[in-house]
């Protein structure tokens, strides 16, 4: 009898559980776009670090990615357990009697009080303090949890009751119904993580902010409704979370803008599952919410779960973008970059004066290692000149061979981020060209935006070169190490350590010259953006309070006398940001700093 | 409102100019070329009269074959149609001679207004469109910084001399050359690039191009570097040297 309602129930809940789980595969089967595993060793190496290991669950929020990696373990500690009882109560085959069953009930004992430890942790932290990140009470997750604990007590009843005593049955069948109800919950909520997670952190790019390049021949223009969603996107819109790592780490949030990183993925999810897949998706979010974003990448890089937001926001900007719907401080940006091929709309005699007056020679691919690529802020921006003067002197005394090109444009940076890809692609494509026709295999840079362009955006197109930034070339080459005595804070930036990973090396070129490293909150490779990324330097408003100025009173806290950066764009962020608010600490640019220490102390 | 904006391909600014065999013209295998940008500012204009007034703006060029391009780019940032006069002597015509060949070409369409730009980045006449309007017989003001149109009626700011403008007003049609910087152009869209392939540009062939100015001779301008020192007592040389700035170099007012 407890056999056959036990295979109704199964079959019911089962059939529950299966229905959902169908509606949501066709809507990531009907989207267009492909999933594929870009680099399986490297999908195998995230797996074990954040899906075993639970590295991003407990890198961020130790204690409580503890509780969660507690839970976790032990969910995969019970799945034999579970399902040899469903199989011996179905009277399928009956292991539950066999000495191996008894041993392994045993050992799952500690598992069962460390995730009753755990999920009673995480209970009280989302009932009692109620983090901003999980933002209002799920009572679905409160009984998720209690669903969970019962599980647990239930488990752990088993030993002390006779198996076939009423009190032993009621147990065995609460246990029962508990994961069958359990079942049902999943796809519709939140613990649909539980599935999907390790699918979308293994489809995971393995670069960071990775945006596939629009192919006109097919004439796709971006995501103008939610139908344009690509697969990758309405998996992550079913995989997130909702921990709220992405919106407490968004610059943008933290500043108090309308735009939550979470909040975007889970408006996806809503009129995805609402068939709005004829909506504009900016009718399902705000579209300024879209032109907030910096592109620091913090939401993306900090996502347990494997989501892509960049992507995400990129390919929302480019279907306004290719309305003519961006904001005017931007179209104005993009006609300076179709006349004139730089943000500012210059021309390239000033350039070419900077060129002459710093006695620079033509790359020639026979004589000169590197070709020093000047960017935007080199080529025009007479602050970040002095820096790049800094660096000539050093890179001639460190008997390094480089040259410019004759003509530069624009790395198409500002365009690919803000959605013009059109732009993008003509400048990147008209570079590749004359990079491959002056045969360039080392290209030198001051600024990590054209590090990151340059290196894996080029790469999409078919370029492949060694990017290297000033200040990593310097830290290797630079033999002088001076005794401490100068007290400096580093702000990374978003494009060097988020992007590239380089933390170490910045670090290690001011201690050989004699400066102290001070560390501010959100540093190494998690900073917290200057508010110039993305486009957003040529942004006149802002909602809420700058970006720059809570960055620059971050840096400020350390009492370090001189912020020292490595991007002409935080450069020109935080120096704003220190004239308004008349403070005496000062902003450097580390090559700048790094020539200054040497000559005043040699 | 029937709209036609005329338009000319320059080679581009970062263009390093050089002179050809005859020394009348630049060498063009070596150059690009983009949309004279006087002529995306008339172009600009007439989409915001579209935006206003309803009506259809077409896109006129007399050139080359490589004149398609620019009429491509006016197509995709949102030109309805575009007629391409094409002669390869047109490249080095002189104002009279593309006024004409405009004319005879967009005459027979009978537009309510005819913009061009003030003048070209190369060769800088700033008569091609005056010409144009005395060839299709129909008023036309010069320097526009503003344009309003009421009824069958336009009114106009002409720009003048040391800050001072000018309203002028005329029947329709008429035709209006319009000066750089007076509105916020509008960049390329996908959409629109997608949309321009579709587009028609008709080709128009011109009766004989007929020039009278010729281009005798082309030179690159000398650079000159002079230092001159003022002797005398620091006071006096201060005054002669604001005297010179003023009176000489015309450096200050």
């Amino acid at each position: 009898m407890e056999t056959l309602i036990l295979w109704v129930l199964v079959l019911v809940f089962g059939g529950l559980f299966a229905w959902q789980v169908a509606v949501r595969v066709r809507l990531i089967r009907r989207a267009p776009g492909q999933l594929g595993v870009a680099d399986p060793g490297m999908a195998v190496g995230r797996l074990l670090r954040e899906v075993v290991f639970q590295s991003k669950v407990i890198a961020e929020r130790p204690l409580v990615g503890l509780a969660h990696a507690l839970v976790f373990w032990g969910f995969v500690a019970f799945a034999g357990y579970t399902s040899a009882e469903f199989l011996a109560g179905l009277g399928i085959v009956d292991l539950t009697g066999t000495a191996a069953f008894c041993f392994y009930s045993l050992a799952l004992v500690p598992f069962a009080l460390a995730v009753l430890a755990g999920i009673t942790a995480l209970l009280v932290r989302r009932v009692v303090f109620r983090p901003e990140a999980l933002g209002k009470l799920s009572g679905e997750s409160v009984v998720i949890g209690l669903f969970i604990a019962t599980l647990m007590v239930t488990f752990l009843l088993d030993f002390r009751l006779a198996e076939e005593s009423v009190a032993g049955r009621v147990n065995w069948w609460v246990h029962a119904l508990v994961i069958l109800v359990f079942l049902v919950l999943i796809p519709g909520s939140k613990h649909f993580h539980l599935l999907l997670s390790p699918i979308t952190i293994a489809l995971e790019s393995p670069v960071l902010g990775q945006v596939r390049n629009l192919d006109f021949e097919k004439e796709e223009i971006g995501y103008e409704t939610v139908a344009h969603l690509e697969r990758k996107a309405v998996l992550d819109a079913f995989t997130c979370v909702e921990c709220g790592r992405c919106q407490m780490n968004c610059p943008a949030y933290r500043t108090g803008k309308a735009l939550n990183p979470k909040k975007l993925i889970l408006d996806n999810e809503e009129a995805l599952l609402a068939g709005k897949l004829d909506a504009p998706l900016k009718d399902i979010y705000d579209e300024n919410v879209l032109w907030q974003c910096t592109t620091c990448g913090a939401c993306e890089a900090q996502c347990p779960v494997g989501i892509e937001h960049l992507p995400l926001i990129i390919n929302a900007r480019r279907g306004l973008v290719s309305n003519g719907e961006a904001p005017d401080a931007l179209g104005a940006m993009y006609n300076n970059l179709e006349r004139r091929g730089n943000i500012w709309g210059l021309s390239q005699d000033q350039r070419q004066k900077f060129v002459a007056a710093s006695g620079l020679e033509t790359f020639d691919a026979s004589r000169h290692e590197y070709l020093m690529w000047l960017g935007c802020a080199g080529s025009y921006d007479a602050d970040f000149q002095k820096s790049l003067r800094s660096l000539f002197d050093l890179l001639r005394r460190l008997k390094v061979t480089f040259g410019v090109l004759e003509k530069e444009r624009c790395t198409g940076d500002p365009a690919k981020r803000t959605g013009n890809e059109y732009v993008y692609q003509e400048l990147a494509n008209a570079n590749i060209e004359e990079f491959r026709a002056a045969g360039v295999k080392k290209i030198l840079t001051s600024c990590p935006h054209c590090v990151k362009t340059l290196g894996p955006d080029y790469r999409l197109l078919g370029f492949e070169a060694e990017v290297v930034h000033s200040s990593v070339l310097l830290s290797r080459l630079l033999p002088d190490r001076l005794p401490a005595s100068d007290t400096v804070v580093l702000h990374d930036p978003c494009y060097l350590a988020r992007y590239a990973g380089h933390v170490d090396e910045p670090r290690d070129l001011l201690r050989r010259v004699g400066a102290t490293v001070r560390e501010p909150e959100r540093n190494r490779r998690n900073p917290f953006c200057c508010g110039a990324g993305g486009g957003l330097l040529f942004e006149e408003r802002e909602e809420g309070q700058r970006i720059s100025q809570t960055r620059f009173e971050q840096l400020q806290a350390t009492g370090a006398p001189t912020i020292v950066t490595a991007c002409p764009f935080c450069s020109i962020m935080l120096k704003g940001a220190q004239a308004s608010s008349n403070a005496t600490t000062q902003v450097v640019d580390i090559t700048s700093y790094v020539e200054g220490r040497l000559k005043g102390t040699s | 409102m029937k709209i036609a904006v005329c338009l000319k391909q320059v080679p581009a600014r970062d263009t390093q100019p050089r002179v050809n065999e005859s020394k009348t013209w630049l060498r063009e295998q070596d150059a690009t070329f983009e949309l004279n940008e006087p002529d995306a500012y008339a172009l600009e204009e007439g989409f915001q009269l579209r935006e206003r007034h309803g009506g259809e703006v077409v896109v006129c060029s007399a050139g080359p074959a490589r004149v398609a391009q620019a009429l491509r780019e006016a197509l995709a940032r949102g030109a309805d149609r575009a007629i391409h006069v094409e002669d390869d002597s047109l490249a080095s015509a002189d104002a009279f001679a593309v006024a004409d060949a405009l004319a005879a070409a967009i005459e027979g369409e009978r537009f309510d207004l005819v913009l061009t730009g003030l003048q070209s980045d190369d060769q800088g006449f700033a008569q091609t469109g005056v010409v144009l309007a005395e060839r299709l017989g129909i008023p036309h003001a010069t320097i526009i910084m503003e344009v309003a149109v009421q009824g069958d009626r336009v009114r106009v700011k002409r720009e003048l001399e040391g800050g001072w403008f000018q309203w002028v007003e005329m029947p329709l049609p008429a035709l209006l050359t319009i000066q750089s910087g007076i509105n916020q152009l509008r960049y390329a869209t996908l959409k629109g690039i997608i949309a321009a392939k579709k587009k028609e540009i008709r080709k128009v062939t011109p009766a004989a191009v007929a020039s009278r100015q010729r281009i005798v001779r082309l030179r690159a301008p000398e650079k000159t570097k002079q230092t001159q020192i003022i002797p005398g007592p620091a006071a006096d040389a201060a005054k002669e040297l604001v005297r010179r700035l003023r009176d000489e170099a015309r450096a200050i007012e």
